[in-house]
C-alpha cells in the first residue's frame, strides 16, 4: 500500500528531525572539545577540527582536581545507594508484609518525601549539618538522601506480589523473617532493585544544587559542581574548547553506560514516573 | 504468628525461676519482639526521614516567623513580617511572574513534543531504539553539563545559534544577556533536557491502552485521526495530566541552569524561586526571609502534588 509507505516515511522523517535537533548540540560540543583554542573564534561555522588535539583534555586535568571530584562523586552516589538499599528493603518489607498499629499514617508520612521539593528543605538541612560540624563533607552531601520514599514504594509493590503461601512454606522450613527476606524476597525483587539503583545513581551523579550549598572547598565537591565552578574561573570562562572538554569528561561514562544498557535505563526511568 | 523467626534469648538474662516460669518469660519476650519488629524495620528510614524531611519542613516554617539576618544576628520573633515583606516586595512578585512565565513557556511545548515523539515511536518502526535513545539521552546528563553545552551554543558571535541565525539574516543576539530572550533561552534548555523523559512516561501510558480497541475501531472504518481523538487521547489523559503537573513542578524547581547560565540576570529577568531563596539564604544571609519564601514555595508545590496524586488514583476509573 503506497499510503502506508508514505506514512512510514513521514514518521521516519519527523523522528529523524527531532533526533537531529536533540543530538546536534552534543555533536557540536564534542567536536569543539577536540579543536585548537583559537579555532572556535571564527565567524563561519566550522564543524570539523582542522588539527584534532587532545590538549584540552589534559588541560582540564591540570586546571582542576578532576580525579578528586570523580572519586567524591563515586563515593557519594554509591554511598547513598548502599545505605538506601538497606533502609528501603527493611521498610518496604514491613509496609508490604506486616500489620502494625499506625501503618497507614506512617506510610503517608513516608510519602511526604515524594510530595515536597527537596530544595524547600535546603536551609534547615544546611543549618542541621552545620551544627553537626559536617559542612564540606561527602557525608553531608549524602545525608538527606539516605531514606528513599520512592525506593520503598517501588519495592513494597514487588514484595506485595510475592505469594503468601511461599512465605508460609519457607517459614515452616525454618526460613522465616529476616532469612526469608534475604534468601527469597530480595532475590525475587532484583529487577526492582536494578530500576531503583539506576535512577538513584543517575540522580545523585547529576546533582548540582545541594552539593553547591553544602560544600566550601574542593575537598568534598562532586563532578557537576566542579564543572560549574571551573566554568566560572578565568580559565574556564575564557576557553570554550577546554570547558567543552571538561563537560565531555563529566558526562562520558554515564552516557556510554546508557548507550550500552539503553533498554534497562529507559525502563527504570519509566518506572520512576509511575512510582510517584 | 510466625514461629520460626524468634532469635535465641541468651540464658544469662533469664530469671532464675522454675522451668515453667522461664518458658513464660521467653514467650512474653518473643511476643514483645513480634510487636516491635515492624517498627524496628522502619526505624532507619524514619530516623533519616524525620531529621532531613519532616523536621526541616516544620523548622523552616518556624524560622520564617523570625527576623534572622546579618543586621539581626540574634533571632527575633516578628510573626508574619517576613511574609508581609515578600507580599510588598516588587522583586518577589517579579520572581513569581518569571516562574509562571517559565512554566508557561516550558510545560505546553515539552508536553506537545513529548506526546508527538511518543506517538511516533509507538508506531513500531525500524530503528526505534536509536530514535528513542537519541531523544532520551539528555535525561542522563547533568543539568550542569546541559547548561555548559547551551552556554556555548548560545554564545554571541561564535555560538551555533547565532551562526545560523546570521545566515538567515537575523541580527547577532546575546541570548543570555537580553532581558526578554534570557528566560526563553533557559526554557529552551529545560525543554531539550526533559522532553525525552516525558516521552518515556507517555510511552508507558500508550502501552497499556488495549490493542483490541484499535482493532475494533479499524473494523468500524475509523480514520487514524479519529482513533487518536476517540481512543488514544481520552485513555491517555490521566498520564497527560500527571506529566503536566510533573512538568509544572519541575519548572518551579529549576535552579542549576539559572545559577550557571544567568545568575538570575539580566536585571532579575531570570530570577526563579529556588535561586531567589538561595540568594537570600546564602548570599545575603537573610535566613528568616528565605525561610518564608521557602514555605510559600513548599505550599505551592504541595498543592500541585496533591493534585497529581489524586489524578493518579483516578486513572483506574477509566476503563
Amino acid at each position: 500500500m503506497p499510503s502506508r509507505r508514505l506514512w512510514r516515511l513521514t514518521v521516519h522523517a519527523l523522528l529523524f528531525l527531532a533526533a537531529l535537533v536533540v543530538v546536534v548540540p552534543f555533536a557540536w560540543i564534542t567536536l569543539t572539545a577536540f579543536k585548537e583554542r583559537s579555532e572556535v573564534f571564527s565567524l563561519i561555522p566550522q564543524w570539523l577540527p582542522s588539527h584534532p588535539t587532545l590538549k584540552n583534555f589534559s588541560g582540564v586535568l591540570d586546571a582542576m582536581p578532576f580525579w578528586r571530584y570523580y572519586w567524591n562523586t563515586l563515593v557519594v552516589a554509591f554511598g547513598i545507594l548502599a545505605v538506601q538499599l538497606v533502609t528501603i528493603t527493611l521498610a518496604a518489607y514491613a509496609f508490604a508484609r506486616m500489620n502494625f498499629w499506625g501503618r497507614d499514617v506512617l506510610f503517608f508520612l513516608l510519602l511526604v518525601q515524594l510530595m515536597i521539593a527537596p530544595q524547600s528543605t535546603v536551609i534547615q538541612n544546611y543549618l542541621t549539618l552545620s551544627s553537626l560540624g559536617l559542612l564540606d563533607t561527602r557525608l553531608a552531601i549524602m545525608a538527606p538522601y539516605l531514606a528513599s520514599a520512592f525506593g520503598t514504594f517501588l519495592l513494597r509493590q514487588t514484595f506485595k506480589g510475592i505469594p503468601r503461601e511461599l512465605e508460609e512454606a519457607a517459614s515452616l522450613d525454618g526460613c522465616g523473617g529476616l532469612r526469608f527476606l534475604a534468601y527469597i524476597a530480595v532475590p525475587l525483587a532484583v529487577p526492582g532493585y536494578l530500576a531503583f539503583g539506576l535512577v538513584s545513581l543517575t540522580y545523585h551523579w547529576n546533582e548540582f544544587f545541594w552539593p553547591l550549598v553544602i560544600t566550601e572547598t574542593s575537598k568534598a565537591r562532586t563532578l557537576t559542581l566542579g564543572l560549574g565552578i571551573f566554568a566560572q574561573t578565568a580559565e574556564g570562562s575564557a576557553d570554550w574548547t577546554m570547558l567543552m572538554a571538561a563537560t565531555l569528561m563529566v558526562i562520558a561514562v554515564p552516557l556510554l553506560l546508557f548507550l550500552v544498557f539503553q533498554r534497562r535505563f529507559i525502563n527504570s526511568f519509566m518506572q520512576s514516573g509511575l512510582g510517584g | 504468628m510466625n514461629r520460626t523467626v524468634e532469635p535465641e534469648v541468651p540464658a544469662t538474662i533469664l530469671p532464675a525461676a522454675g522451668v515453667a516460669g522461664v518458658r513464660e518469660e521467653v514467650r512474653a519476650r518473643r511476643r514483645a519482639l513480634a510487636v516491635a519488629r515492624p517498627y524496628l524495620y522502619i526505624l532507619p528510614t524514619f530516623l533519616f526521614l524525620f531529621v532531613f524531611t519532616h523536621y526541616p519542613i516544620l523548622k523552616t516554617f518556624y524560622l520564617s516567623l523570625f527576623r534572622w539576618n546579618l543586621a539581626t544576628p540574634k533571632m527575633e520573633l516578628v510573626g508574619a513580617a517576613n511574609y508581609v515583606q515578600a507580599w510588598s516586595s516588587p522583586l518577589f512578585w517579579q520572581v513569581v511572574q518569571n516562574n509562571v512565565l517559565f512554566a508557561l513557556g516550558t510545560v505546553p511545548i515539552s508536553l506537545a513534543l513529548a506526546l508527538m515523539s511518543a506517538l511516533l515511536i509507538n508506531q513500531r518502526i525500524r530503528g526505534l531504539a536509536i530514535y528513542r535513545a537519541a531523544l532520551f539521552y539528555p535525561t542522563m546528563i547533568p543539568m550542569a553539563a546541559a547548561a555548559m553545552i547551551w552556554l556555548w551554543i548560545l554564545t554571541p558571535s561564535y555560538g551555533l545559534v547565532n551562526f545560523y541565525g546570521r545566515s538567515l539574516g537575523l541580527p547577532d543576539i546575546h541570548w543570555l544577556g537580553h532581558s526578554r530572550f534570557a528566560l526563553a533561552a533557559l526554557a529552551l534548555v529545560g525543554i531539550w533536557k526533559r522532553v525525552g523523559y516525558y516521552m518515556v512516561i507517555f510511552l508507558a501510558g500508550l502501552q497499556v491502552i488495549p490493542e483490541h480497541l484499535y482493532e475494533a475501531a479499524i473494523l468500524e472504518g475509523a480514520s487514524p485521526w479519529q482513533r487518536f481523538w476517540r481512543i488514544t487521547f481520552p485513555l491517555l489523559s490521566p498520564t497527560t495530566f500527571f506529566v503536566a503537573i510533573m512538568a509544572v513542578i519541575d519548572s518551579f524547581q529549576a535552579i542549576d541552569q539559572v545559577y550557571l547560565m544567568t545568575q538570575g540576570g539580566p536585571g532579575n529577568h531570570t530570577n526563579l524561586f529556588i535561586f531567589y531563596i538561595y540568594q537570600n539564604a546564602f548570599r545575603f544571609f537573610d535566613m528568616g526571609y528565605a525561610s518564608a519564601v521557602s514555605t510559600i514555595l513548599f505550599l505551592i508545590l504541595l498543592g500541585l502534588t496533591v493534585l497529581a496524586f489524586r489524578m493518579l488514583h483516578r486513572r483506574v476509573h477509566y476503563a
